[in-house]
């Protein structure tokens, strides 16, 4: 006797209850309807009071300070002023993209689906990362903005000298002064042949890992890896030892809360925050703003 | 006994009568409303653009609350986007001696020039604005979960889409905010080892922002991009039926 067997999908619709439902037309097709036409009197009347921003016509000689990026970028062009371009720049929202498209394979159980939050504790888990993400943030950016230190010297005539330069921007770390690196440690060789690889256009030649440059590598690649995967990690830890993170759910709603909450503080910093040279300002002295009427 | 008499049509009822009862209209709409279950569940399902609806749905994702239109809106948005970008590729020519000189002009001598153009930054904004919004509403209903996983996965990439579609469009303008947006932009993409340089150089056809780079943004903005974004939408809706409609607590 042959038994057939058939490879069953994991998880499949399941029946409908019928007198649960209602009919698409009206019911849906209204509720879209309505929201459509809401959007559409919203555009018309923001489209009406504001202005669409069109400054001079492009000039690659003169440049826009501060130079930046669409605003949904402004996250990216942040993380760029505290750590090495690539990792900010690629390597962080690759991951970041491909972290978000595995969810689904990572947390496989179908336990609170379809409902707002899984348990209360996810509401607390919420709140609790999306503001820990978003104020941790604030206080990395101000540490590394060296203002903190600024403010310690102008409040409490406190000031740390060379020693504890550190205490104002993390790159201080690559100065000899500082931390006392031995003379070999920015140029190792590993590589007995020239390595070039794609380059082509200004500048090309060997590329610029033929050598690892040791604190260079620690201070901009180390240190900001270790902030963003070591406090990710020690959130979910810390929850899953009071008992708010029981199940993988629990912990990607830490991972996605505290991400929104970091993203969210970026984008404001970058956008608003950002003056000419980048430095920090308040967003009253900041001149072209995109969206603010009369400054387009 | 008094017999309730037939009344004779109002005016009203005449009108009505003439203007949804005669052979023009019903060659377009062959039955009236749809006023029991059946024909409003036949409407639903016939209609060529209902039809990506199932014909009921279960009655908690009605509810504002649980969905808050949010996919429906992005799709809303992009649908905007069509119609007030086909409007402005009538004026705007992307080479670099016109494009600025093409939305300075749409600006102050088209009619609703300046409405149009405002319109389609704004609703720009909106759709990067609900498409997170939405990611983020899928995500907290726990709507991921299987068997809607790879739908997710659909939803990953329609972000990067409308990221992109967002961006190829910011530099059309040609003006310095553009300029120096796309630049900044660019760049992040070229300080990747290795491969970086190699692709903002095919982003860009050329090491920096000019005329070629103007000419790609401007194709992938109106075509290549618009279409690959309509297609993992087309998935992304028959995806949703596919796995049964909406997620709902098992
Ligand atoms: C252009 C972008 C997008 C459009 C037009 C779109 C459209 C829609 C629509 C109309 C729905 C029906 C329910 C609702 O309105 O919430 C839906 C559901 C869904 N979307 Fe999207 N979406 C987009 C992007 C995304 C993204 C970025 C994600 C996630 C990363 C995503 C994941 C999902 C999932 C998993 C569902 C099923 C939800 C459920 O079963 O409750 N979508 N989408």
């Amino acid at each position: 006797m042959a038994t057939v067997v058939v490879a069953r999908p994991a998880a499949r619709p399941t029946p409908r209850a019928r007198d649960e439902e209602v009919l698409v037309w009206p019911d849906l097709v209204f509720v879209e309807f309505i929201s459509a036409m809401l959007f559409t009197v919203l555009l018309f009347v923001l489209s009406y009071v504001m202005n669409a921003p069109l400054l001079d016509e492009a000039n690659a000689n003169v440049t826009n300070d501060p130079a930046k990026a669409p605003w949904y970028l402004l996250n990216l062009q942040e993380l760029l002023l505290h750590m090495n371009a690539a990792l900010a720049g690629i390597v962080v929202p690759t991951v970041w993209l491909i972290v978000l498209m595995v969810f689904p394979y990572f947390d496989r159980s179908t336990d609170g689906q379809g409902r707002w939050f899984a348990d209360v504790n996810s509401v607390k888990n919420t709140v609790v990362s999306f503001n820990v993400g978003m104020w941790g943030t604030l206080a990395l950016i101000i540490w590394n903005s060296g203002k903190a230190a600024l403010w310690a010297k102008d409040w409490f005539g406190f000031s740390g000298g060379s020693t504890l330069a550190f205490l104002e921007r993390s790159a201080a770390l690559k100065d000899p002064s500082v931390v006392p690196w031995p003379g070999w440690a920015d140029s190792i060789p590993y590589l007995w042949f020239n390595l070039k690889i794609l380059d082509e256009g200004p500048g090309a030649g060997v590329t610029t890992f033929q050598k690892i440059d040791l604190p260079t590598l620690l201070v901009d690649i180390g240190i900001p890896t270790g902030f963003m995967v070591g406090f990710s990690c020690l959130l979910i830890f810390f929850f899953w030892r009071i008992n708010w993170v029981h199940t993988r759910r629990d912990a990607l709603i830490t991972l996605m809360s505290g991400f929104v909450g970091v993203f969210l503080m970026l984008t404001v910093i970058g956008t608003a925050f950002r003056g000419p040279g980048q430095d920090l300002i308040w967003p009253w002295d900041l001149r072209t703003l995109e969206g603010i009427p009369g400054q387009e | 006994m008094a017999v309730e008499q037939p009344t004779q049509p109002t005016l009203g009822d005449q009108i009505y009568d003439k203007l949804f009862h005669n052979y023009v209209w019903r060659s377009i709409f062959r039955t009236g409303y749809p006023n029991t279950p059946r024909n409003q569940m036949l409407v639903v399902a016939t209609n060529v653009f209902l039809h990506l609806h199932p014909t009921r749905i279960h009655r908690t994702h009605v509810k504002i609350t649980h969905t808050y239109c949010l996919g429906g809106l992005t799709f809303f948005m992009f649908l905007g986007l069509t119609v007030t970008g086909i409007l402005l590729m009538f004026y705007y020519v992307p080479s670099v001696d016109r494009a600025y000189l093409d939305i300075q002009n749409i600006q102050t001598n088209v009619q609703f020039g300046q409405l149009m153009r405002n319109m389609h930054r704004w609703m720009a904004h909106a759709m990067v604005i609900l498409v997170f919004l939405h990611m983020l509403r899928v995500f907290y209903t726990g709507a991921y979960k299987p068997p809607r996983e790879f739908n997710w996965v659909v939803g990953v990439v329609l972000l990067v889409l409308t990221f992109l579609l967002s961006f190829t469009g910011y530099l059309l303008p040609w003006d310095q905010l553009a300029f120096w947006a796309i630049t900044v932009g660019t760049n992040i993409a070229g300080s990747a080892p290795v491969l970086g340089p190699k692709t903002r150089f095919w982003l860009l056809g050329g090491f920096e922002v000019g005329p070629d780079a103007l000419i790609r943004f401007y194709t992938l903005h109106v075509i290549g991009l618009p279409l690959l974004a309509a297609i993992f939408m087309a998935v992304h809706f028959w995806r949703i039926r596919r796995d049964g409609g909406l997620a709902r607590p098992l």
